[in-house]
Protein backbone atom coordinates (compact mmCIF):
# COMPACT_ATOMS: atom_id res chain seq x y z
CA UNK A 1 0.00 0.00 0.00
CA UNK A 2 1.61 3.32 -1.06
CA UNK A 3 1.57 6.29 1.27
CA UNK A 4 -1.16 8.83 0.57
CA UNK A 5 -0.24 11.16 3.43
CA UNK A 6 3.19 11.62 4.94
CA UNK A 7 3.52 13.83 7.99
CA UNK A 8 7.10 14.56 9.01
CA UNK A 9 8.26 16.58 12.02
CA UNK A 10 4.99 18.49 12.19
CA UNK A 11 4.85 21.16 14.90
CA UNK A 12 2.03 23.53 15.73
CA UNK A 13 2.27 26.49 18.10
CA UNK A 14 -0.36 29.03 19.06
CA UNK A 15 1.03 32.47 19.86
CA UNK A 16 4.15 32.50 21.98
CA UNK A 17 3.03 29.62 24.21
CA UNK A 18 4.40 26.09 24.30
CA UNK A 19 3.84 24.15 21.06
CA UNK A 20 0.61 22.16 20.94
CA UNK A 21 2.22 19.64 18.59
CA UNK A 22 5.93 18.74 18.68
CA UNK A 23 7.67 17.11 15.73
CA UNK A 24 4.99 14.52 15.00
CA UNK A 25 5.56 12.04 12.16
CA UNK A 26 3.30 9.37 10.72
CA UNK A 27 2.01 8.07 7.40
CA UNK A 28 -1.40 7.07 6.06
CA UNK A 29 -1.62 4.57 3.20
CA UNK A 30 -4.14 4.64 0.35
CA UNK A 31 -7.47 3.48 1.76
CA UNK A 32 -6.05 3.08 5.29
CA UNK A 33 -7.72 4.23 8.49
CA UNK A 34 -5.34 5.69 11.05
CA UNK A 35 -6.40 6.83 14.49
CA UNK A 36 -4.85 9.46 16.72
CA UNK A 37 -5.66 8.73 20.34
CA UNK A 38 -4.99 10.82 23.37
CA UNK A 39 -6.49 12.83 26.18
CA UNK A 40 -7.77 16.39 25.82
CA UNK A 41 -4.97 18.77 24.92
CA UNK A 42 -2.77 16.03 23.45
CA UNK A 43 -2.65 17.91 20.14
CA UNK A 44 -4.89 15.65 18.07
CA UNK A 45 -7.16 18.34 16.62
CA UNK A 46 -4.19 20.65 16.00
CA UNK A 47 -2.61 17.95 13.83
CA UNK A 48 -5.85 17.60 11.87
CA UNK A 49 -6.15 21.36 11.35
CA UNK A 50 -2.52 21.57 10.27
CA UNK A 51 -3.06 18.84 7.65
CA UNK A 52 -6.21 20.63 6.45
CA UNK A 53 -4.33 23.93 6.21
CA UNK A 54 -6.48 25.61 8.83
CA UNK A 55 -3.68 26.47 11.23
CA UNK A 56 -0.05 27.46 10.62
CA UNK A 57 2.42 24.67 11.18
CA UNK A 58 6.04 23.79 10.57
CA UNK A 59 7.38 20.49 9.26
CA UNK A 60 6.40 18.61 6.13
CA UNK A 61 3.00 17.37 5.03
CA UNK A 62 3.09 15.46 1.74
CA UNK A 63 -0.05 14.37 -0.06
CA UNK A 64 1.16 11.72 -2.46
CA UNK A 65 4.18 13.40 -4.01
CA UNK A 66 2.96 16.94 -3.41
CA UNK A 67 4.20 19.13 -0.56
CA UNK A 68 1.16 20.90 0.92
CA UNK A 69 3.12 23.66 2.67
CA UNK A 70 2.17 26.48 0.31
CA UNK A 71 -1.42 25.39 -0.32
CA UNK A 72 -4.31 27.17 1.39
CA UNK A 73 -7.18 25.18 2.91
CA UNK A 74 -9.44 25.53 -0.13
CA UNK A 75 -6.78 24.11 -2.46
CA UNK A 76 -6.28 21.17 -0.12
CA UNK A 77 -10.04 20.52 -0.31
CA UNK A 78 -9.74 20.59 -4.10
CA UNK A 79 -6.91 18.04 -3.85
CA UNK A 80 -9.21 15.76 -1.83
CA UNK A 81 -8.25 16.48 1.79
CA UNK A 82 -11.48 17.13 3.69
CA UNK A 83 -11.76 17.92 7.38
CA UNK A 84 -14.85 17.06 9.41
CA UNK A 85 -14.31 19.18 12.51
CA UNK A 86 -14.93 18.45 16.13
CA UNK A 87 -18.33 19.78 17.19
CA UNK A 88 -19.70 19.17 13.66
CA UNK A 89 -19.59 22.85 12.61
CA UNK A 90 -22.57 22.50 10.35
CA UNK A 91 -24.32 25.72 9.30
CA UNK A 92 -27.48 25.65 11.39
CA UNK A 93 -29.57 28.10 9.39
CA UNK A 94 -28.93 26.29 6.12
CA UNK A 95 -31.05 23.29 5.24
CA UNK A 96 -29.56 19.83 5.16
CA UNK A 97 -29.46 20.01 1.36
CA UNK A 98 -27.77 23.44 1.41
CA UNK A 99 -25.15 22.14 3.85
CA UNK A 100 -24.41 19.33 1.42
CA UNK A 101 -24.16 21.80 -1.47
CA UNK A 102 -21.66 23.70 0.65
CA UNK A 103 -19.64 20.49 1.06
CA UNK A 104 -19.45 20.09 -2.70
CA UNK A 105 -19.01 23.79 -3.42
CA UNK A 106 -15.92 23.25 -5.55
CA UNK A 107 -17.47 20.43 -7.56
CA UNK A 108 -19.27 20.78 -10.88
CA UNK A 109 -23.07 20.70 -10.53
CA UNK A 110 -23.47 17.21 -12.00
CA UNK A 111 -20.81 15.64 -9.80
CA UNK A 112 -22.12 17.45 -6.72
CA UNK A 113 -25.63 16.20 -7.41
CA UNK A 114 -24.37 12.65 -7.79
CA UNK A 115 -22.34 12.82 -4.58
CA UNK A 116 -25.29 14.30 -2.68
CA UNK A 117 -27.51 11.45 -3.84
CA UNK A 118 -24.88 8.97 -2.64
CA UNK A 119 -24.67 10.68 0.77
CA UNK A 120 -28.45 10.84 1.21
CA UNK A 121 -28.57 7.18 0.30
CA UNK A 122 -25.91 6.39 2.90
CA UNK A 123 -27.64 8.44 5.60
CA UNK A 124 -31.41 7.96 5.16
CA UNK A 125 -31.99 9.68 8.52
CA UNK A 126 -31.00 13.04 7.04
CA UNK A 127 -32.43 12.28 3.60
CA UNK A 128 -35.89 12.44 5.15
CA UNK A 129 -35.10 15.90 6.48
CA UNK A 130 -33.25 17.30 3.47
CA UNK A 131 -35.23 20.54 3.43
CA UNK A 132 -35.15 21.08 7.18
CA UNK A 133 -32.79 23.61 8.76
CA UNK A 134 -29.75 21.81 10.12
CA UNK A 135 -30.09 23.18 13.66
CA UNK A 136 -33.36 21.27 13.95
CA UNK A 137 -31.59 17.91 13.57
CA UNK A 138 -30.66 15.72 16.53
CA UNK A 139 -27.01 15.48 17.56
CA UNK A 140 -26.55 12.16 15.75
CA UNK A 141 -28.18 13.47 12.59
CA UNK A 142 -25.99 16.56 12.72
CA UNK A 143 -22.91 14.33 12.93
CA UNK A 144 -24.14 12.34 9.93
CA UNK A 145 -24.67 15.60 8.08
CA UNK A 146 -21.14 16.76 8.96
CA UNK A 147 -19.65 13.50 7.65
CA UNK A 148 -21.97 13.56 4.64
CA UNK A 149 -20.97 17.14 3.86
CA UNK A 150 -17.36 16.02 3.85
CA UNK A 151 -18.13 13.09 1.56
CA UNK A 152 -19.88 15.30 -1.03
CA UNK A 153 -16.46 16.83 -1.70
CA UNK A 154 -15.38 13.38 -2.97
CA UNK A 155 -12.32 13.25 -0.71
CA UNK A 156 -9.34 10.95 -1.00
CA UNK A 157 -8.47 11.62 2.64
CA UNK A 158 -11.09 12.32 5.30
CA UNK A 159 -9.93 13.93 8.54
CA UNK A 160 -12.56 12.97 11.12
CA UNK A 161 -12.28 14.84 14.40
CA UNK A 162 -14.09 13.16 17.30
CA UNK A 163 -17.23 12.05 15.49
CA UNK A 164 -18.56 10.39 18.66
CA UNK A 165 -18.32 13.56 20.78
CA UNK A 166 -21.55 14.24 22.68
CA UNK A 167 -23.44 11.33 21.13
CA UNK A 168 -25.37 8.60 22.95
CA UNK A 169 -23.78 5.12 22.61
CA UNK A 170 -26.47 3.94 20.21
CA UNK A 171 -25.84 6.91 17.91
CA UNK A 172 -22.07 6.41 18.13
CA UNK A 173 -22.53 2.84 16.95
CA UNK A 174 -24.79 3.99 14.13
CA UNK A 175 -22.29 6.61 12.94
CA UNK A 176 -19.38 4.15 13.08
CA UNK A 177 -21.42 1.49 11.28
CA UNK A 178 -21.78 3.96 8.40
CA UNK A 179 -18.08 4.72 8.51
CA UNK A 180 -17.44 0.98 8.27
CA UNK A 181 -19.66 0.86 5.18
CA UNK A 182 -17.73 3.76 3.63
CA UNK A 183 -14.48 2.00 4.43
CA UNK A 184 -15.68 -1.27 2.91
CA UNK A 185 -17.09 0.23 -0.27
CA UNK A 186 -14.56 2.94 -1.11
CA UNK A 187 -10.80 3.42 -1.13
CA UNK A 188 -11.11 6.48 1.06
CA UNK A 189 -8.29 6.97 3.57
CA UNK A 190 -9.30 8.28 6.99
CA UNK A 191 -7.42 9.93 9.83
CA UNK A 192 -9.62 9.56 12.87
CA UNK A 193 -9.25 11.47 16.11
CA UNK A 194 -11.21 9.80 18.88
CA UNK A 195 -11.47 9.30 22.59
CA UNK A 196 -13.80 6.33 22.27
CA UNK A 197 -11.28 3.52 22.15
CA UNK A 198 -13.72 0.66 21.61
CA UNK A 199 -15.19 1.96 18.37
CA UNK A 200 -11.82 3.23 17.18
CA UNK A 201 -10.23 -0.21 17.50
CA UNK A 202 -13.01 -1.71 15.35
CA UNK A 203 -12.43 0.68 12.48
CA UNK A 204 -8.72 1.43 12.30
CA UNK A 205 -5.64 -0.19 10.82
CA UNK A 206 -3.12 1.77 12.89
CA UNK A 207 -3.39 3.72 16.12
CA UNK A 208 -0.99 6.43 17.27
CA UNK A 209 -1.01 7.46 20.92
CA UNK A 210 -0.42 11.11 21.67
CA UNK A 211 0.56 12.85 24.83
CA UNK A 212 1.67 16.44 25.34
CA UNK A 213 1.81 17.05 21.59
CA UNK A 214 4.06 14.04 20.86
CA UNK A 215 3.43 10.57 19.53
CA UNK A 216 4.35 8.27 22.40
CA UNK A 217 3.34 4.95 20.89
CA UNK A 218 1.97 3.21 17.84
CA UNK A 219 0.16 -0.09 17.39
CA UNK A 220 -1.67 -1.81 14.57
CA UNK A 221 -5.24 -2.97 15.14
CA UNK A 222 -4.00 -6.57 14.94
CA UNK A 223 -1.47 -5.92 17.70
CA UNK A 224 -4.22 -4.53 19.91
CA UNK A 225 -5.60 -7.99 20.25
CA UNK A 226 -2.72 -8.43 22.69
CA UNK A 227 -3.74 -7.46 26.23
CA UNK A 228 -0.56 -5.48 27.03
CA UNK A 229 -0.80 -3.47 23.82
CA UNK A 230 -4.46 -2.77 24.52
CA UNK A 231 -3.47 -1.55 28.00
CA UNK A 232 -1.02 0.87 26.35
CA UNK A 233 -3.88 2.19 24.23
CA UNK A 234 -6.05 2.58 27.31
CA UNK A 235 -3.24 4.41 29.12
CA UNK A 236 -2.92 6.78 26.17
CA UNK A 237 -6.63 7.36 26.19
CA UNK A 238 -6.47 8.15 29.91
CA UNK A 239 -3.44 10.37 29.41
CA UNK A 240 -1.30 8.01 31.45
CA UNK A 241 1.07 6.73 28.76
CA UNK A 242 4.75 7.13 29.55
CA UNK B 1 -62.07 67.91 10.92
CA UNK B 2 -63.27 64.44 11.88
CA UNK B 3 -60.99 61.61 12.93
CA UNK B 4 -61.67 59.95 9.57
CA UNK B 5 -60.69 63.09 7.70
CA UNK B 6 -57.50 63.30 9.74
CA UNK B 7 -56.69 59.67 8.86
CA UNK B 8 -57.57 60.17 5.23
CA UNK B 9 -55.80 63.45 4.62
CA UNK B 10 -52.87 63.25 7.04
CA UNK B 11 -52.05 59.83 8.43
CA UNK B 12 -52.46 57.61 5.37
CA UNK B 13 -50.51 59.92 3.03
CA UNK B 14 -47.79 60.23 5.67
CA UNK B 15 -47.56 56.46 6.00
CA UNK B 16 -47.49 56.07 2.21
CA UNK B 17 -44.73 58.61 1.64
CA UNK B 18 -42.85 57.24 4.66
CA UNK B 19 -43.03 53.80 3.15
CA UNK B 20 -41.61 55.10 -0.14
CA UNK B 21 -38.69 56.82 1.59
CA UNK B 22 -38.35 53.77 3.81
CA UNK B 23 -37.72 51.59 0.75
CA UNK B 24 -34.66 53.72 0.05
CA UNK B 25 -33.50 53.50 3.65
CA UNK B 26 -33.91 49.74 3.27
CA UNK B 27 -31.64 49.73 0.21
CA UNK B 28 -28.95 51.53 2.20
CA UNK B 29 -29.51 49.31 5.24
CA UNK B 30 -29.32 46.12 3.19
CA UNK B 31 -25.88 47.14 1.97
CA UNK B 32 -24.66 47.84 5.49
CA UNK B 33 -26.08 44.55 6.76
CA UNK B 34 -24.66 42.49 3.88
CA UNK B 35 -21.18 43.75 4.63
CA UNK B 36 -21.57 43.31 8.38
CA UNK B 37 -23.09 39.84 8.12
CA UNK B 38 -20.24 38.28 6.20
CA UNK B 39 -17.18 40.35 7.03
CA UNK B 40 -18.23 41.68 10.47
CA UNK B 41 -17.27 45.21 9.46
CA UNK B 42 -19.56 48.21 9.99
CA UNK B 43 -18.90 50.14 6.81
CA UNK B 44 -18.96 53.82 7.81
CA UNK B 45 -17.82 54.84 4.34
CA UNK B 46 -21.07 53.60 2.78
CA UNK B 47 -22.82 56.99 2.75
CA UNK B 48 -19.89 59.07 1.57
CA UNK B 49 -18.99 56.64 -1.22
CA UNK B 50 -22.62 56.58 -2.38
CA UNK B 51 -22.61 60.39 -2.19
CA UNK B 52 -19.48 60.56 -4.33
CA UNK B 53 -21.06 58.33 -6.96
CA UNK B 54 -24.27 60.41 -6.96
CA UNK B 55 -22.08 63.46 -7.63
CA UNK B 56 -20.35 61.52 -10.41
CA UNK B 57 -23.74 61.02 -12.08
CA UNK B 58 -24.30 64.77 -11.76
CA UNK B 59 -20.83 65.62 -13.06
CA UNK B 60 -20.95 63.18 -15.96
CA UNK B 61 -24.43 64.18 -17.13
CA UNK B 62 -24.41 67.94 -16.50
CA UNK B 63 -21.29 68.91 -18.40
CA UNK B 64 -19.22 69.58 -15.27
CA UNK B 65 -17.03 66.56 -16.08
CA UNK B 66 -18.62 65.26 -19.28
CA UNK B 67 -21.92 65.47 -21.09
CA UNK B 68 -22.97 61.85 -21.15
CA UNK B 69 -26.53 60.67 -21.36
CA UNK B 70 -28.22 59.99 -18.04
CA UNK B 71 -28.05 56.22 -18.53
CA UNK B 72 -24.35 56.25 -19.44
CA UNK B 73 -23.59 58.48 -16.45
CA UNK B 74 -25.37 56.08 -14.09
CA UNK B 75 -23.51 53.14 -15.62
CA UNK B 76 -20.13 54.84 -15.19
CA UNK B 77 -21.03 55.82 -11.61
CA UNK B 78 -22.05 52.23 -10.86
CA UNK B 79 -18.73 50.98 -12.23
CA UNK B 80 -16.93 53.59 -10.14
CA UNK B 81 -18.85 52.44 -7.04
CA UNK B 82 -17.89 48.83 -7.75
CA UNK B 83 -14.24 49.83 -8.25
CA UNK B 84 -14.20 51.87 -5.03
CA UNK B 85 -15.80 49.03 -3.04
CA UNK B 86 -13.28 46.60 -4.53
CA UNK B 87 -10.42 48.93 -3.66
CA UNK B 88 -11.59 49.58 -0.08
CA UNK B 89 -12.08 45.89 0.65
CA UNK B 90 -8.75 45.01 -0.99
CA UNK B 91 -6.97 47.50 1.23
CA UNK B 92 -8.61 46.43 4.49
CA UNK B 93 -8.84 42.70 3.72
CA UNK B 94 -5.54 41.84 5.44
CA UNK B 95 -6.97 43.12 8.73
CA UNK B 96 -10.58 41.94 8.26
CA UNK B 97 -9.73 38.49 9.64
CA UNK B 98 -7.57 39.94 12.41
CA UNK B 99 -9.69 42.71 13.89
CA UNK B 100 -13.26 43.76 13.14
CA UNK B 101 -12.71 46.98 15.06
CA UNK B 102 -9.61 48.04 13.11
CA UNK B 103 -11.39 47.34 9.84
CA UNK B 104 -14.44 49.31 10.95
CA UNK B 105 -12.31 52.30 11.96
CA UNK B 106 -10.49 52.08 8.63
CA UNK B 107 -13.85 52.52 6.86
CA UNK B 108 -14.28 55.82 8.70
CA UNK B 109 -11.06 56.95 7.07
CA UNK B 110 -12.23 55.84 3.63
CA UNK B 111 -15.49 57.73 4.22
CA UNK B 112 -13.53 60.91 4.92
CA UNK B 113 -11.39 60.33 1.83
CA UNK B 114 -14.55 59.88 -0.31
CA UNK B 115 -15.98 63.08 1.15
CA UNK B 116 -12.71 64.93 0.49
CA UNK B 117 -12.59 63.70 -3.11
CA UNK B 118 -16.21 64.86 -3.59
CA UNK B 119 -15.31 68.31 -2.25
CA UNK B 120 -12.22 68.50 -4.43
CA UNK B 121 -14.05 67.46 -7.56
CA UNK B 122 -17.37 69.24 -7.12
CA UNK B 123 -16.90 71.84 -4.39
CA UNK B 124 -19.17 72.50 -1.43
CA UNK B 125 -22.09 73.92 -3.40
CA UNK B 126 -25.52 72.40 -3.37
CA UNK B 127 -26.55 71.17 -6.80
CA UNK B 128 -29.72 69.79 -8.34
CA UNK B 129 -29.59 66.35 -9.92
CA UNK B 130 -32.44 65.99 -12.35
CA UNK B 131 -33.23 62.38 -13.07
CA UNK B 132 -35.64 61.29 -15.82
CA UNK B 133 -38.28 60.06 -13.42
CA UNK B 134 -41.87 60.02 -14.78
CA UNK B 135 -43.68 63.19 -13.73
CA UNK B 136 -47.27 62.22 -13.31
CA UNK B 137 -49.54 62.08 -10.31
CA UNK B 138 -52.94 60.72 -9.48
CA UNK B 139 -55.13 60.25 -6.47
CA UNK B 140 -56.37 56.88 -5.30
CA UNK B 141 -58.39 56.31 -2.12
CA UNK B 142 -57.34 59.75 -0.95
CA UNK B 143 -53.64 59.02 -1.48
CA UNK B 144 -51.64 61.33 -3.73
CA UNK B 145 -49.42 58.97 -5.75
CA UNK B 146 -46.63 60.35 -7.93
CA UNK B 147 -44.47 58.91 -10.66
CA UNK B 148 -41.55 59.25 -8.28
CA UNK B 149 -43.34 57.08 -5.69
CA UNK B 150 -44.03 54.34 -8.20
CA UNK B 151 -40.49 54.51 -9.60
CA UNK B 152 -38.97 54.11 -6.15
CA UNK B 153 -41.36 51.30 -5.32
CA UNK B 154 -40.66 49.46 -8.57
CA UNK B 155 -36.88 49.86 -8.34
CA UNK B 156 -36.88 48.82 -4.67
CA UNK B 157 -39.05 45.76 -5.32
CA UNK B 158 -36.97 44.63 -8.30
CA UNK B 159 -33.63 45.29 -6.59
CA UNK B 160 -34.52 43.78 -3.23
CA UNK B 161 -36.35 40.90 -4.90
CA UNK B 162 -33.33 40.10 -7.06
CA UNK B 163 -31.04 40.29 -4.02
CA UNK B 164 -33.21 37.93 -2.00
CA UNK B 165 -33.46 35.47 -4.91
CA UNK B 166 -29.66 35.42 -5.24
CA UNK B 167 -29.19 34.93 -1.52
CA UNK B 168 -31.94 32.35 -1.04
CA UNK B 169 -31.67 30.28 -4.18
CA UNK B 170 -28.16 30.36 -5.62
CA UNK B 171 -24.89 28.66 -4.74
CA UNK B 172 -23.34 32.07 -4.13
CA UNK B 173 -26.20 32.88 -1.76
CA UNK B 174 -25.59 29.65 0.16
CA UNK B 175 -21.92 30.61 0.45
CA UNK B 176 -22.88 34.08 1.67
CA UNK B 177 -25.22 32.69 4.32
CA UNK B 178 -22.69 30.06 5.38
CA UNK B 179 -19.89 32.57 5.78
CA UNK B 180 -22.23 34.91 7.64
CA UNK B 181 -23.17 32.26 10.17
CA UNK B 182 -20.11 30.06 10.42
CA UNK B 183 -17.01 31.19 8.52
CA UNK B 184 -14.97 28.30 9.90
CA UNK B 185 -17.44 25.78 8.45
CA UNK B 186 -17.31 27.60 5.14
CA UNK B 187 -13.52 27.51 5.13
CA UNK B 188 -13.55 23.81 5.98
CA UNK B 189 -15.72 23.27 2.89
CA UNK B 190 -13.11 24.95 0.73
CA UNK B 191 -14.83 28.29 0.19
CA UNK B 192 -12.80 31.37 -0.60
CA UNK B 193 -14.03 33.73 2.12
CA UNK B 194 -12.53 36.81 0.47
CA UNK B 195 -14.37 36.30 -2.81
CA UNK B 196 -17.70 36.14 -0.95
CA UNK B 197 -16.71 39.27 0.98
CA UNK B 198 -16.09 41.01 -2.36
CA UNK B 199 -19.56 39.96 -3.50
CA UNK B 200 -21.08 41.56 -0.38
CA UNK B 201 -19.05 44.79 -0.61
CA UNK B 202 -19.72 45.25 -4.31
CA UNK B 203 -23.44 44.46 -3.99
CA UNK B 204 -23.68 46.91 -1.08
CA UNK B 205 -22.01 49.61 -3.16
CA UNK B 206 -24.53 49.11 -5.98
CA UNK B 207 -27.44 49.24 -3.52
CA UNK B 208 -25.95 52.43 -2.09
CA UNK B 209 -25.78 54.11 -5.50
CA UNK B 210 -29.38 53.16 -6.29
CA UNK B 211 -30.56 54.48 -2.91
CA UNK B 212 -28.54 57.68 -3.26
CA UNK B 213 -29.79 58.43 -6.77
CA UNK B 214 -33.41 57.90 -5.80
CA UNK B 215 -33.26 59.98 -2.61
CA UNK B 216 -31.72 62.98 -4.37
CA UNK B 217 -34.91 64.03 -6.26
CA UNK B 218 -36.60 64.67 -2.87
CA UNK B 219 -33.88 67.08 -1.85
CA UNK B 220 -30.75 68.66 -3.29
CA UNK B 221 -27.37 67.05 -3.68
CA UNK B 222 -24.65 68.23 -1.32
CA UNK B 223 -21.55 66.64 0.13
CA UNK B 224 -23.51 65.56 3.20
CA UNK B 225 -26.93 64.73 1.71
CA UNK B 226 -26.31 61.06 1.06
CA UNK B 227 -24.30 60.57 4.26
CA UNK B 228 -27.28 61.95 6.22
CA UNK B 229 -29.59 59.63 4.29
CA UNK B 230 -27.33 56.73 5.25
CA UNK B 231 -27.74 57.69 8.91
CA UNK B 232 -31.40 56.75 8.60
CA UNK B 233 -30.32 53.57 6.78
CA UNK B 234 -27.99 52.85 9.69
CA UNK B 235 -30.93 53.21 12.10
CA UNK B 236 -32.94 50.85 9.90
CA UNK B 237 -30.13 48.30 10.04
CA UNK B 238 -29.97 48.63 13.85
CA UNK B 239 -33.73 48.09 14.16
CA UNK B 240 -33.36 44.99 12.03
CA UNK B 241 -30.61 43.68 14.29
CA UNK B 242 -27.75 44.59 11.93
CA UNK B 243 -27.42 40.98 10.85
CA UNK B 244 -30.78 40.30 9.26
CA UNK B 245 -31.58 41.20 5.66
CA UNK B 246 -35.38 40.96 6.12
CA UNK B 247 -34.89 42.92 9.36
CA UNK B 248 -33.12 45.69 7.43
CA UNK B 249 -35.99 45.83 4.97
CA UNK B 250 -38.63 46.05 7.68
CA UNK B 251 -36.44 48.48 9.66
CA UNK B 252 -36.08 50.75 6.63
CA UNK B 253 -39.80 50.98 6.03
CA UNK B 254 -40.47 51.48 9.75
CA UNK B 255 -37.91 54.27 10.02
CA UNK B 256 -39.37 55.96 6.96
CA UNK B 257 -42.88 55.92 8.39
CA UNK B 258 -41.86 56.85 11.95
CA UNK B 259 -39.69 59.76 10.75
CA UNK B 260 -42.55 61.08 8.63
CA UNK B 261 -45.06 60.85 11.48
CA UNK B 262 -42.69 62.46 13.96
CA UNK B 263 -41.81 65.30 11.59
CA UNK B 264 -45.46 66.05 10.86
CA UNK B 265 -47.06 65.55 14.28
CA UNK B 266 -44.24 66.57 16.62
CA UNK B 267 -41.39 68.59 15.19
CA UNK B 268 -39.14 68.51 12.14
CA UNK B 269 -36.36 70.18 14.15
CA UNK B 270 -35.84 67.21 16.45
CA UNK B 271 -36.05 64.47 13.85
CA UNK B 272 -32.38 63.53 14.30
CA UNK B 273 -32.89 63.35 18.07
CA UNK B 274 -35.93 61.19 17.47
CA UNK B 275 -33.88 58.94 15.20
CA UNK B 276 -31.24 58.44 17.88
CA UNK B 277 -34.04 57.76 20.39
CA UNK B 278 -35.46 55.09 18.08
CA UNK B 279 -32.01 53.46 17.84
CA UNK B 280 -31.66 53.47 21.64
CA UNK B 281 -35.14 52.04 22.20
CA UNK B 282 -34.61 49.40 19.51
CA UNK B 283 -31.28 48.35 21.01
CA UNK B 284 -32.86 47.98 24.44
CA UNK B 285 -36.08 46.23 23.48
CA UNK B 286 -34.88 44.26 20.46
CA UNK B 287 -31.12 43.84 20.90
CA UNK B 288 -31.14 41.18 18.16
CA UNK B 289 -33.54 43.02 15.90
CA UNK B 290 -37.28 43.17 15.51
CA UNK B 291 -37.36 39.93 13.54
CA UNK B 292 -35.28 38.10 16.11
CA UNK B 293 -36.08 34.41 15.94
CA UNK B 294 -36.14 31.57 18.37
CA UNK B 295 -33.67 28.78 17.73
CA UNK B 296 -29.99 28.07 17.34
CA UNK B 297 -27.50 25.33 16.99
CA UNK B 298 -28.03 22.17 18.90
CA UNK B 299 -25.18 20.51 20.75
Amino acid sequence: MSDLLTVRDLSVAYGSGAPAVKRVSFTVGEGAVVALLGANGAGKSSIMKAIAGLTPASGTVMFGAEDLAALPARTRVARGIVYVPEGREIVGDLTVRENLILGGYQKAAAERKQRMAMVLDLFPEIAEKADRQAWRLSGGEQQMLAIGRGLVANPRLLLLDEPSLGLAPLLVRRVFDRLAVIRRETDLAIVLVEQNLAVTMRLCDDLHFLRGGRIVGQRSAAELKDKAARQEAIDAYLGAAA
Amino acid sequence: MTVWDSLLYDLFPLIWSGMITGCLYALGALGLVMIFKCSKVVNFSHGNVAGLTAFLVYGLSSGVLMSLSWGAAVLVAMLAAVAIAFLIYSIISPVVFESDLTSTIATLGFGLIAQGVTLLMFGADIVALDLPIPRFAFSVLGLFVTGYDLTVLAVAIVTIGALFIVIDYTKLGIAFRAISENPFAAEVCGLNLRSVHYFAWITAAILGVIGALLIVPTTFLSVTTVATFMLQAFAAAVIGGFASLPGALVGGVLIGILMNLFTFYVSPEYSSTFLLGVILVALNIFPNGILQKVGGSRV
